[in-house]
């Protein structure tokens, strides 16, 4: 992480007024039906979640006419709910009443520099600009609007990574292209990629954050530090200070995605990063690129889950092979895939998963195409170790070989989803119980024995797959009734309190949003929810942002 | 028995830009691939490797050094060894120089083999017309847009299911032969990762011209019947709009959106 260059470690923050503009003239929809008939999407999201209403929609364009929504709503005593992208899986952006407020609009991206002391570039945008674009534009090296519009700086900037040689991309990967900037650094999204390069805060440099008084913080990395009692203070545009007091428990030292950010001494930035927009809407973020070289994706079979944990465990050993994610499918997984198979090839969209996989680990290794004497000695011998060979797997590395990998690393939990919907159709109140539990390195053996012991036993249909270098496997329980469905939730909730027994966490990735809180008593004491409401409180007194998201509402 | 299989690398793009000034492809960020057709014919190829014994795979490609990719790609699907004509005395070939100067190769290097596959046509320049040349200046029997292939008596002769306009015909025809492939597997195959490191301890031979029997002024452009003057997009026609597809359900929804939107549903 970066530290602050130019001046001395802070505690206190100014927040500032932006210009006030006239609040009818910004784009709303206030009518429930119209919103309901034409613009159902916007109270949705991929968590399917129930929603309660909205009596309003805003597509605000800029911070000033966001600013003015705020003091509105506030003023009238309406709440607000974020809404980016909408690709969350807990129902972040899903209303419960008030308003709703759009980002999209906020898809700029606004500049590009060198940081000389990091020796990083950075690319700066709104919170509505997609991951997708964002890794497309530094990739290809063609920004849109920056070379007309940009600063001077910009521009010379722009001209001076067009000339580099090296490909630079951005690293955070959550599966979801489509997701908004914003909202994954709202959630700390990680993904595959984490494995290698961490979640996404550690690739945010600053950012500004309009809190629910309309004013705005700009938080850089590395300037603004709680005191040793652990406070911070937010000084208003009219001189009121404002101290926030930070949580005292400790996070998990696993991939988190569950509670708000908290640790002695700790950066202001990190407190909005992950918090769910509960605390202020972030509207522009600066984030580092990381140079890209050419990957070799492997899917390599085992012959037994046992196996493929044993691989996993010896190949983060090996400190010489350096993966850029390890993946993980189950003999579960395998065996509901090759039934997909038989039915439907091309949605898999591989050739038919041999008789002798029982096991999948997936992992990107770095790759010279050009080189003869690649020396894969030593991950033979792991291979070989585990009951397998290098002729037991999959590769490839041109363009289209890593995009077809990908694709079939998230076939799996689409199969399941198609299965859900289809069962469904016979018992609506079914739904897919997913995990998304992740433990420390040295409990990766111990919570997956747990996990099979539990389901082989309750003889539930269910898969494991997702983050095992992460130790973050998600088991997908698939109930094929309400009894089974009752028997998996009981199930789920032993899981979690395992996970958090042995040091992990309840969401760790997901977030919590609006369907995670029932998990957030297994990890958090009442105690320490009573310190995240008190930030909260602090931060949004009248609890205008995000109502549900984290946190319980509170009635009034 | 020994099948060769003549291949062509090509860029890989859908939308083609074309530099207006110079007129030819712009290449900028453009991963270059094994054409897709040629990729049928490798599979092909190694289907028969698989299902009948003793057979030789040979790729052979003609075009500047970073052609070696392509046939790599071949060397780790299974392919045996592989040529790579490359010379700028080969530089501005059409079909017809392409065509003779791979005939010649496989006269003077590979002249004992049984069979030629190649793709229906690159993606590229579409012709299709290298295939039918190469087996007319060989003087062999050409039988294009096969979609299987067997082996019948005693390797002597294939018997071929090809594409005609209203289905398939069943053609057979003595060895040695040129088979056109139209069809490939729906899914295509994948390598090991050890077949991908194996690759790289293969023959891959780079032939020059000077390797070759073949007058200078048969080569290259000199060789060329045609010319291509100028190479240009097709007019794009702005009449709709497009929703990514990648998500099916929020492009669904987008859709929707955009129709009631217009008051059509």
């Amino acid at each position: 992480m970066l530290s602050w260059s130019s001046g001395k470690i802070m505690h206190e923050i100014t927040s500032e007024a932006v210009p006030s503009v006239d609040f009818k003239g910004i784009r709303c929809i206030n009518n429930y039906s119209e919103i309901c008939q034409d613009y159902s999407s916007y109270l949705c999201d991929e968590s399917k979640l129930a929603h309660q209403g909205a009596k309003y929609l805003f597509f605000p364009t800029n911070e000033d006419e966001l600013s003015a929504i705020f003091k509105e709503m506030n003023e009238k005593n309406v709440t607000v709910t974020l809404s980016g992208a909408r690709t969350g899986l807990v129902g972040g952006a899903v209303p419960y009443g008030g308003a709703i407020v759009s980002l999209e609009r906020f898809n700029k991206v606004l500049g590009l520099r060198y940081d000389t002391q990091s020796k990083e570039w950075l690319v700066r945008a709104q919170c509505g600009v997609t991951i997708r674009d964002l890794n497309n534009w530094a990739m290809k090296k063609t920004f849109p609007r920056l070379s007309e519009s940009g600063s001077a700086e910009t521009k010379a900037f722009l001209e001076k990574y067009k000339e580099t040689d090296t490909t630079y991309f951005y690293p955070p990967d959550p599966t979801e292209m489509g997701a908004a900037l914003g909202g994954t650094v709202a959630t700390n999204a990680s993904g595959a990629r984490t494995y290698r390069y961490g979640a996404t805060r550690n690739w945010v440099r600053w950012i500004r954050v309009m809190l629910a008084s309309g004013e705005v913080l700009e938080i850089p990395r590395g300037k603004y530090f709680a005191t040793p009692a652990g406070e911070f203070t937010i000084i208003n545009s009219t001189g009121n200070e404002t101290i926030v007091k930070i949580p005292k428990y400790v996070m998990p030292h696993t991939k988190n995605a569950a509670g708000i950010f908290s640790a002695p001494n700790m950066d202001l930035i990190d407190l909005f990063i992950g918090s769910e927009g509960i605390f202020g809407a972030i509207t522009e973020i600066e984030v580092a690129l990381q140079k890209w070289s050419n990957p070799i994706s492997i899917i390599q079979f085992l012959p037994s889950d046992d196996k493929a944990i044993d691989f996993v465990i010896t190949l983060r050993k090996e400190k010489s092979i350096r993966p850029e994610l390890i993946e993980f499918y189950s003999s579960h997984a395998l065996d509901l895939l090759r039934k997909k198979q038989t039915e439907d090839p091309k949605v898999v969209g591989m050739p038919p998963i041999p008789d002798y996989a029982k096991s999948a680990v997936f992992f990107d290794l770095q790759f010279d195409p050009e080189k003869k004497d690649n020396d894969y000695a030593k991950l033979k011998k792991i291979v070989n170790r585990c009951g397998s060979t290098l002729e037991m797997s999959w590769a490839g590395y041109e363009q289209r070989d890593l995009e077809r990998f990908k694709n079939f690393r998230h076939v799996l939990p689409e199969t399941v989803n198609t299965i859900i919907a289809e069962r469904k159709k016979n018992i609506p109140e079914l739904y897919k119980l997913g995990t998304d539990l992740a433990v420390p390195d040295y409990a990766l053996e111990e919570i997956w024995g747990f996990y099979t012991s539990i389901l082989e036993r309750a003889g539930l249909e269910w898969v494991g797959f997702g983050h095992i270098g992460n130790n973050h496997i998600h088991i997908n329980i698939i109930p094929r009734s309400l009894k089974e469905m009752k028997k998996g939730l009981l199930i789920y909730q032993k899981f979690a309190k395992k996970a958090v027994d042995l040091g992990g966490t309840i969401s760790a990735e997901h977030g919590v949003g609006k369907i995670k809180k029932e998990f957030f008593s297994i990890m958090f004491s009442k105690k320490e929810l009573k310190e995240m409401r008190a930030v909260k409180n602090a931060l949004d007194p009248v609890c205008m942002l995000n109502p549900g998201n984290v946190l319980e509402i509170e009635e009034k | 028995m020994k099948i060769i299989i003549c291949v062509k690398q090509v860029p890989e793009i859908m939308d083609i830009t074309i530099n207006p000034e110079t007129g030819t492809l712009m290449r900028e960020g453009v991963d270059s691939i094994l054409n897709p057709f040629c990729e049928y014919a490798v599979e092909m190829g190694l289907d028969l490797k698989r299902r009948y014994s003793d057979i030789e795979t040979v790729a052979i490609s003609m075009g500047p050094l970073q052609a070696k990719s392509a046939l790599m790609r071949c060397l780790e699907m299974g392919i045996g060894r592989a040529i790579l004509l490359a010379d700028m005395k080969f530089a501005g070939s059409d079909t017809w120089a392409t065509a003779f100067t791979l005939a010649e190769t496989i006269r003077t290097m590979e002249n004992d083999f049984d069979l030629i596959l190649v793709g229906k046509q690159a993606i590229d320049g579409d012709t299709a017309q290298v295939g039918p040349e190469l087996s007319e200046i060989l003087n062999i029997p050409q039988i294009m847009y096969a979609v299987g292939i067997d082996l019948i008596d005693n390797n002597k002769k294939v018997r071929v299911k090809k594409e005609i306009e209203a289905g398939n015909e069943i053609v057979e025809v003595k060895l040695p032969a040129l088979i056109s492939l139209s069809k490939g597997p729906m899914i295509g195959s994948v390598s090991s990762f050890q077949e991908i490191l194996d690759a790289r301890k293969k023959e891959l031979r780079v032939v020059r011209a000077s390797e070759l029997t073949i007058d200078e002024n048969e080569l290259g452009l000199k060789g060329s019947f045609t010319q291509v003057v100028k190479i240009f997009p097709p007019q794009v026609k702005k009449t709709g709009m497009v929703i990514d597809g990648s998500e099916p359900q929020g492009a669904a929804k987008k859709l929707i959106e955009f129709l009631k939107q217009r008051k059509v549903v």
